[in-house]
């Protein structure tokens, strides 16, 4: 029987809803995600295969702006939503799975609802503790500036960066945000320079 | 010539390639361009750090699909009474999971090499009833010696049935009449032949045997060493799935598993797993009414999801496997070395009924 099973059957058929089917979902919590249940209404074909191939880039995005994985994973899932009912063409998945990601991120951030990360929690206790919490002190405080500064950006700039720091091409980012190949690389230049300003601001008023 | 603009010594830092021959030229030997070259990429990489998350971002899809799933209309109106969430393995997984792997499972059993000798082919199933706690106090047999698995690509999607049958050589079933409530055209999926090998290691069973603090049953002569391999497949499915991607109906058809061993004759290498610490007595008592001619497949069941009985499809013995919620039903059967499935969120007589109208 034990040779049985290390033939690995479940990888044949993923079923995923039907092995997750009784689970309790956290959706539309309280917990400050931002994810609505979802109306009725048609759901595409091929929405299983899209979040499988897609799921991890999507979080990683929303991570960026957010620096949270919980919180990113709460975009996911309104984007995925969304996304469920689009007639969006599978070729384009990716790009627009990516550019809802970023603004419904970027509309978290400015909204000010983002929970607060374990990232954060976790350093904020380590302060306590550690001797020499100077150096993480400012690397915590920069990314909340440079995140706060993020959701003041032009938003394209802001999508535009976030988009080409998760691992985009400069092809990709401009047919997802309809901008030329080479606009892309002034936009995404526009956004660092602003929020490196931002940064070196506040350092040298420290 | 004019000096390109910052854009291009942007893209310069990360996608050089996309930055004509000509700037770039330029750049390289212009001192007032690698200046701005230069401050272009800190702030690049000021940037790219402080929007990086230290906790490198690993979602956990599986969770996140469960997530999404229900938050999707579903028909089904009954939950299963599922684990809330995967752990670890498919043990812990409702029955939707269990007939999935029999799908799998039971593709099958060829190319036995000519040193291999034939131990085992599936002719029938029958449904091994344990509960859940006594399949994960199992002793796992990477314990034992070297599992070795070699095919196993996966399943993979493809368009229709000529097509699933071309690369499969088995004819994907035809459903006739589709249940109350499955709809649509169905998917098509196929699976290569798998193939495990293990080889058993009887220094690792000592050690193993001595990590429960019980003493390694003698090992008989000549099984050190000794390995049996387990071939499945090919196998084809056709899944009929809601709108939110949960199926609703799986008919898959596979050749049926075939075991062989090198060394010793496989009773001996079966016997002894059985006498290892840690499996239940009536467990073990089960497992040894497997015949050397292979005339069972062992489905591991577990019986507090799940409830198991005999029927006929076909005049052939047949197995059925209902969710205790009736949620799930499926029926197993096999035919001339080809094990068939019929399953879905439906009930026994459903999922019988499409058994005995397959095309």
């Amino acid at each position: 029987m034990e040779l049985v099973r290390s033939a690995r059957p479940e990888a044949v058929l993923a079923l995923p809803g039907a092995a997750h089917r009784g689970a309790t979902g956290r959706v539309g919590g309280t917990d400050g995600g931002a994810v609505p249940r979802a109306a009725s209404g048609p759901v595409r074909a091929d929405l299983g295969e899209v979040f499988r191939a897609e799921y991890p880039r999507v979080v990683g995005v929303a991570a960026r702006v957010l620096g949270s994985r919980d919180s990113a994973e709460d975009v996911a899932q309104d984007v995925f939503l969304s996304f469920a009912r689009s007639s969006v063409p599978a070729g384009e998945a990716r790009g627009w799975l990516s550019v809802a990601a970023a603004h419904t991120a970027l509309n978290l951030l400015r909204s000010g609802r983002r929970r607060a990360s374990r990232e954060e929690t976790a350093a904020a206790a380590d302060d306590v503790v550690a001797p020499d919490v100077a150096d993480a002190v400012v690397t915590l405080e920069e990314r909340r500036r440079v995140r706060a500064a993020l959701a003041r950006l032009p938003r394209k700039q802001a999508v535009a960066l976030v988009l080409r720091h998760s691992g985009m091409g400069y092809a990709d980012v401009a047919a997802a945000l309809d901008l030329s190949p080479g606009s892309v690389g002034t936009t995404v230049r526009r956004a660092e320079s602003a929020l490196r300003k931002e940064l070196d601001h506040h350092a040298s008023s420290d | 010539m004019r000096h390109p603009t910052e854009g291009v010594l942007r893209r310069l830092v990360d996608e050089p390639a996309g930055v004509s021959d000509a700037d770039r030229q330029h750049v390289a030997d212009c001192p007032v361009c690698l200046a701005g070259l230069a401050a272009v990429r800190a702030d690049a990489a000021a940037v790219g750090a402080a929007l990086r998350s230290d906790d490198a971002v690993h979602p956990d899809p599986a969770a996140a699909w469960q997530r999404l799933s229900s938050a999707l209309p579903a028909r089904a109106a009954t939950p299963a009474p599922a684990p809330a969430r995967r752990r670890g393995g498919w043990l812990h997984r409702p029955a939707a999971a269990v007939l999935a792997s029999v799908v799998v499972l039971s593709g099958a059993g060829v190319a036995a090499a000519n040193d291999w000798l034939p131990i085992f082919r599936t002719e029938q199933v029958a449904p091994l009833e344990v509960s859940t706690a006594d399949l994960v106090a199992l002793p796992d047999l990477t314990a034992y010696g070297d599992v070795e698995l070699t095919g196993d690509d996966g399943p993979h999607a493809v368009p229709d049935a000529a097509t699933a049958r071309a690369e499969s050589g088995l004819d994907v079933p035809e459903v006739s009449a589709l249940p109350e409530g499955v709809e649509g055209e169905p998917t098509y999926q196929v699976v290569g032949e798998l193939s495990g090998v293990f080889t058993f290691s009887a220094a690792e069973a000592a050690e193993a045997a001595a990590a429960t603090g019980e003493p390694l049953p003698p090992v008989p002569p000549g099984l050190d060493g000794s390995r049996v391999r387990l071939t499945a497949g090919p196998g084809v499915a056709a899944v009929w799935s809601q709108a939110s991607g949960m199926p609703t109906l799986v008919v898959g058809r596979a050749v049926a598993p075939s075991a062989s061993s090198s060394g010793v004759p496989f009773e001996t290498v079966r016997d002894f797993l059985l006498s290892l610490p840690g499996l239940p007595d009536d467990v073990a008592a089960q497992l040894r009414t497997f015949t050397a001619d292979g005339s069972t497949l062992p489905i591991p069941v577990p019986s507090d999801l799940v409830e198991t009985s005999q029927s006929e499809v076909d005049g052939l013995p047949a197995t059925v496997l209902e969710s205790r919620d009736q949620a799930l039903a499926a029926v197993v059967w096999v035919d001339d070395g080809v094990v068939t499935l019929v399953g879905g969120a439906l009930g026994a007589d459903e999922v019988l009924g499409v058994a005995g109208d397959l095309g």
